[in-house]
């Protein structure tokens, strides 16, 4: 890998636009023989070089082309995080079609919905689970020509429909298809042009059905010039390259970690390692232990939680070193975060103390010890967390952008990182926070082309003179960086018209390791109640801890005392807030919530609607007294 | 990849011995310490230099207890193979080991009134192993039919029959009252008057280092035992070595998974008997004279208890519990001689020491130098007792012996800061 290293900059390429697939290509000529991609596969890292990555790319472009897949065709892809996700997705841009992602909870009716409104001619369905949700609805898909699988195990069913191709089979189709006409997937890309849209979005939406955003591959350029190479995001403004290790786990089909993972990978080399899977995320950082890591806040917030339980479990003498690392950790956190993210003076001899003796232990135990950068996005963190993980030297930064305009909107710069907004804009970019409605805009190159087949639904995103709302509500902190209220859309006015924002009070609540999810309500009401649903396996232990007996989720959540237990943390919770914002019941949901049962949104997001819906008994035995 | 100690790209990287840097560079270290023993003893280095370091393990009776260490591993490495990784449990090493030592004698001392062919070492020394993994082959079929308690009976037989065989087969053994000598540890290409190497007489080598004949064995049977020993511990990772395991834990079950038995414990006894066959002959070459009642059922609880107290099923608690066996006999000695010494002269000491060690005829102790005068227990029977504590002790607190012990240090740290 050293080879590579003074590769600074993204290779040039010879002639049309520098899509995805192009700068695949051209690592392939400079480094063909620097790993690129991991895999664990049958209990070892599996590696992939850049000859061997472009090489499947390119096979796979022409079997696309074998299949009849015109450029502007959609191509779907519902799968785990895999090499055949990015070698898909690549192969599509070459060829000038349009990539689609699926969350792999999809259920088959979303899985009908996206493919249809889309109208996708070819599907990657990665394994039996995935393929028996498309057949169940392939009858309303008349574009759907055929379905690649990656796994072959559990196809028998499925062994006479000729609908059907195995991954190896279709690469085999494009090495026909190659040596029968060499150069056409070449040809294609020379002629890729900035204004083609070369992947849709679908967002997950809160309310309503998912609406597929359209980003081209100018989009794609302005994202890489500003999120992954402005200056000064990362320490000592080394950018990311080749000598960087990323942990793929969210799921590709969203814009963050497409941007993370395969936008990183395509535009600096830097190597993408694929966890098995999202419950051995923990075991998977301790073995690659990445130098950039980014995590939605859930799962920030599980390996907080994990740290102080595992701390707090463990024998006398290691609890007593534990506890006073924290406190330090504490200090520190506090002092660097007044600082900007930096050093002071006391953190330095702090940490200089409690590095050697804990913290390096900590980190290697938890994956996090090589990570110089880290982020947040996507949802809202509490800064309680990000300010103990500062503590213990994992630098967090949290941004902020959506889809729609390629995520770029603002970003925590090295050094002036300050924790509880979501940082500066990125310089030279259009964006402003509406005066009147507090709604922060966006107008740049990265604002997206549209919504797939919705102009109004379009037109209704952009303001007169052009710009992107974003539906957030934003203020100036010191007149740098931003803060985010909340969606628009969820500000809660009380019948005293009072205007509160009910993220703020969610996320304190889930700064408890009790906590898994909260929604305040009291829209149109005269005081603010909650419901909250448990964390099972923190409550669990706690429970097992006081010899409480218990049996399900339900069982557990309706056990008095561990609505004492949530009592605590709310009476906590209020003693930060107003009066007004004060909750003054809550109820315990009796059940997990989960995406196939519509109750959250493919990235976890609480689907308000649904649940004031689903548990209109709760909030208005809330209310009735 | 460096600094990612878990990252492993290859199954090579998966399964090394040492999959770490530190542990190379501490296992490289503990190879150079062991070679430069026996010239901490003064005067071992030009006229009068010797390396630092601690003096006493470089004197002449110290380096000779470490090359019975040495000896000890082999065989107990033997056993391990055959008892702690197939499961075979098997009191009949020391038979095993006196054919090895036979074999020696017969194909490597010069004709005399007892046999003789006079071959030199590299002849004699490959035939000690090989005559008893053949007889071992031999008793395998057995091992098949019985199991347990009841192979443990079976095995005993074999040092019985052992016994009986070399008192009457005196012509190779020369009987139990004047026992026989065993070839010298010396290189000889073939039957010549100069030996090319020999460990018997003084040199020195390379014009500075003087070499005892002591330090000179104990050289060789480190170069053998850590060859020995490397070859156990890669076994452990071998298809045969997955095949014992599987044959210890279930063999019913290991069959159902098309591990052939038969050929799985033929060969465990094959390999273990080798070992032995190895260690007897250098441990009769070594003592010089042995009679044939040396080799009895002592012996093999010996061995027993080397692997139980070091860690049954391991290459370093095998080494880890020859080392605690050998050298416990030597501390217990030389304790039970400075408690004597210290009573003697009075005092506090004295008041402490005097219901643990007699002194005289008329003193009770527990333990004392002087067997058979003094009441009380010889050394020699003390270290008995403890051998016994021991492996009940550890039998039911520690079943992995003294690695085990290193073991929960060792996680203790890893978890650190957490224990999970």
């Amino acid at each position: 890998m050293t080879s590579t290293a003074e590769l600074t900059e993204s290779p040039p390429v010879d002639s049309g636009f520098p899509t995805v697939a192009a700068m695949a290509r051209s690592w392939a000529e400079k480094t063909p023989d620097a790993v690129a991609m991991r895999e664990k596969d049958l209990g070892i890292w599996q590696e992939i070089t850049w000859a061997e990555l472009w090489e499947t790319i390119r096979l796979a472009a022409h079997g696309l082309l074998a299949l009849g897949v015109q450029p502007g065709d959609r191509v779907s892809i519902h799968s785990e995080d895999r090499p055949e996700w990015i070698i898909l997705d690549f192969a599509t841009v070459a060829i000038r079609a349009i990539t689609v992602g699926l969350y792999p909870t999809n259920p088959a009716a979303e899985v009908e919905y996206i493919l249809s409104d889309c109208g996708s001619v070819v599907h990657l369905a990665e394994d039996q689970e995935q393929a028996d949700k498309v057949m169940e609805v392939i009858h309303n898909l008349p574009d759907l020509r055929k379905i690649i699988h990656v796994e072959p195990r559990g196809f028998r069913a499925y062994r006479d429909d000729d609908r059907f191709i195995f991954w190896d089979d279709f690469i085999e189709l494009g090495r026909q298809h190659a040596e029968a006409n060499p150069g056409a997937v070449e040809r294609l890309m020379a002629e890729a042009k900035p204004d083609d849209v070369m992947t849709l979005v679908y967002t997950s939406g809160t309310t309503g059905p998912p609406k597929g955003a359209m980003l081209t591959n100018d989009n794609f350029a302005f994202c890489v010039d500003q999120i992954i190479n402005v200056d000064g995001r990362l320490p000592g403004n080394r950018k990311a390259g080749p000598d960087d290790q990323i942990l793929t786990y969210l799921p590709l089909c969203h814009v963050a970690e497409r941007i993370f993972s395969a936008w990183h990978l395509a535009s600096r080399g830097t190597v993408l390692n694929f966890a098995e899977s999202i419950d051995t995320v923990q075991q998977n950082l301790r073995e690659i232990q990445p130098t950039l890591f980014f995590a939605v806040p859930r799962i920030w917030e599980k390996i907080h939680a994990t740290i102080f339980i595992k701390g707090r479990d463990a024998t006398f003498f290691k609890r007593v070193w534990f506890g006073l690392a924290m406190k330090a950790a504490s200090i520190i956190g506090r002092e660097r975060c007044d600082n900007g993210g930096l050093d002071t003076p006391l953190s330095r001899v702090l940490n200089w103390i409690f590095y050697p003796l804990v913290f390096r232990a900590l980190k290697e135990r938890i994956g996090l010890r090589r990570v110089r950068w880290a982020g947040t996005g996507a949802a809202a963190i509490a800064p309680e967390v990000i300010r103990d993980f500062i503590g213990i030297g994992v630098p967090i930064h949290e941004l902020y952008g959506m889809t729609e305009n390629s995520a770029v909107a603002t970003h925590n710069f090295w050094g002036r990182n300050k924790v509880g907004t979501v940082g500066e804009p990125y310089p030279g970019i259009g964006f402003r926070i509406d005066p009147e409605t507090g709604e922060i805009q966006t107008k740049h190159r990265g604002n997206f082309k549209g919504y797939w087949n919705r102009p109004e639904a379009t037109a209704e995103m952009f303001t007169e003179d052009g710009w992107l709302k974003t539906g957030d509500v934003g203020e100036w902190v010191d007149g740098t960086h931003v803060k985010i209220v909340d969606r628009i859309k969820h500000i809660i006015i009380t019948s005293g018209g009072k205007n509160i924002s009910p993220s703020e009070i969610e996320n304190s609540l889930k700064t408890s390791p009790y906590v898994k999810e909260a929604m305040v309500i009291g829209d149109g009401r005269n005081y603010l109640t909650a419901l909250i649903g448990i964390e099972f396996d923190t409550v669990g232990d706690w429970a097992t801890r006081h010899g409480i007996p218990y049996t399900t989720y339900r069982d557990l959540s309706e056990k008095p005392e561990v609505i004492e237990l949530i009592q605590k943390v709310v009476d906590e919770t209020n003693k930060k807030f107003a009066r007004v914002e004060n909750i003054r019941k809550f109820r315990l949901l009796p059940k997990e919530l989960d995406h196939e049962d519509g109750e959250l949104t493919a990235t976890q997001k609480v689907k308000r609607n649904a649940i004031e819906q689903m548990f209109s008994d709760l909030i208005n035995e809330m209310y009735s007294s | 990849m460096l600094g990612r100690p878990l990252l492993r790209t290859s199954y090579e990287a998966d399964m090394a011995l040492f999959p770490s840097v530190t542990q190379r560079v501490v296992f490289a270290l503990f190879l150079l310490f062991l070679v430069a023993i026996p010239f901490f003893a003064p005067g071992t280095i030009g006229e009068s230099g010797s390396l630092p370091g601690p003096t006493f393990l470089g004197t002449s009776d110290w380096l000779r207890l470490l090359v019975t260490l040495g000896i000890y591993a082999i065989g107990a490495l033997g056993l391990n193979i055959l008892t702690g990784l197939a499961g075979q449990v098997s009191l009949g090493h020391a038979f095993f080991m006196a054919v090895g030592a036979y074999t020696a004698a017969v194909f490597g001392s010069p004709q005399g009134p007892l046999w003789g062919l006079g071959l030199p070492i590299w002849i004699w020394l490959p035939m000690a192993g090989i005559v008893p993994a053949i007889l071992g082959t031999l008793i395998a079929p057995a091992a098949v039919r019985v199991r347990g308690l009841y192979l443990a009976v079976v095995t005993l037989g074999l040092v019985f029959i052992g016994e009986y065989l070399w008192r009457n087969l005196d012509f190779i053994t020369g009987g139990s009252q004047s026992g026989r000598t065993f070839p010298a540890l010396e290189f000889r290409f073939w039957q010549e008057e100069e030996a090319v190497l020999s460990m018997t007489e003084p040199a020195t080598w390379f014009g500075v280092l003087n070499m005892s004949p002591t330090a000179k064995t104990y050289l060789f049977v480190l170069v053998l035992t850590a060859v020995m020993a490397l070859v156990a511990k890669n076994l452990q990772r071998t298809r045969t070595g997955r095949a014992f395991m599987a044959i210890r834990d279930r063999d019913v079950a290991a069959e159902v998974m098309g591990v052939d038995e038969f050929r799985t414990k033929t060969l465990a006894f094959a390999i273990s008997s080798f070992y032995a066959g190895i260690a007897g002959a250098l441990l009769a070459t070594f003592i010089g004279r042995t009679i044939p009642e040396q080799w009895n059922l002592n012996m093999s609880v010996e061995f027993i208890a080397i692997i139980l107290i070091g860690g049954i099923g391991t290459v370093t608690g095998t080494l880890l519990g020859s080392a605690f066996v050998i050298i416990l006999p030597r501390l217990v000695a030389d304790l039970t001689q400075l408690g004597e010494r210290l009573v003697r002269e009075g005092g506090t000491w004295a008041t402490i020491l005097d219901p643990l060690v007699s002194t005289g005829s008329g003193d009770w102790g527990l333990v004392n130098t002087s067997a058979g005068v003094a009441p009380g227990l010889s050394v020699d029977q003390l270290n008995l007792v403890i051998y016994g504590v021991l492996i009940i002790g550890f039998l039911i607190f520690e079943p992995l012996g003294l690695y085990g012990i290193w073991l929960r240090i060792r996680n203790y740290w890893k978890g650190w800061p957490f224990t999970y």
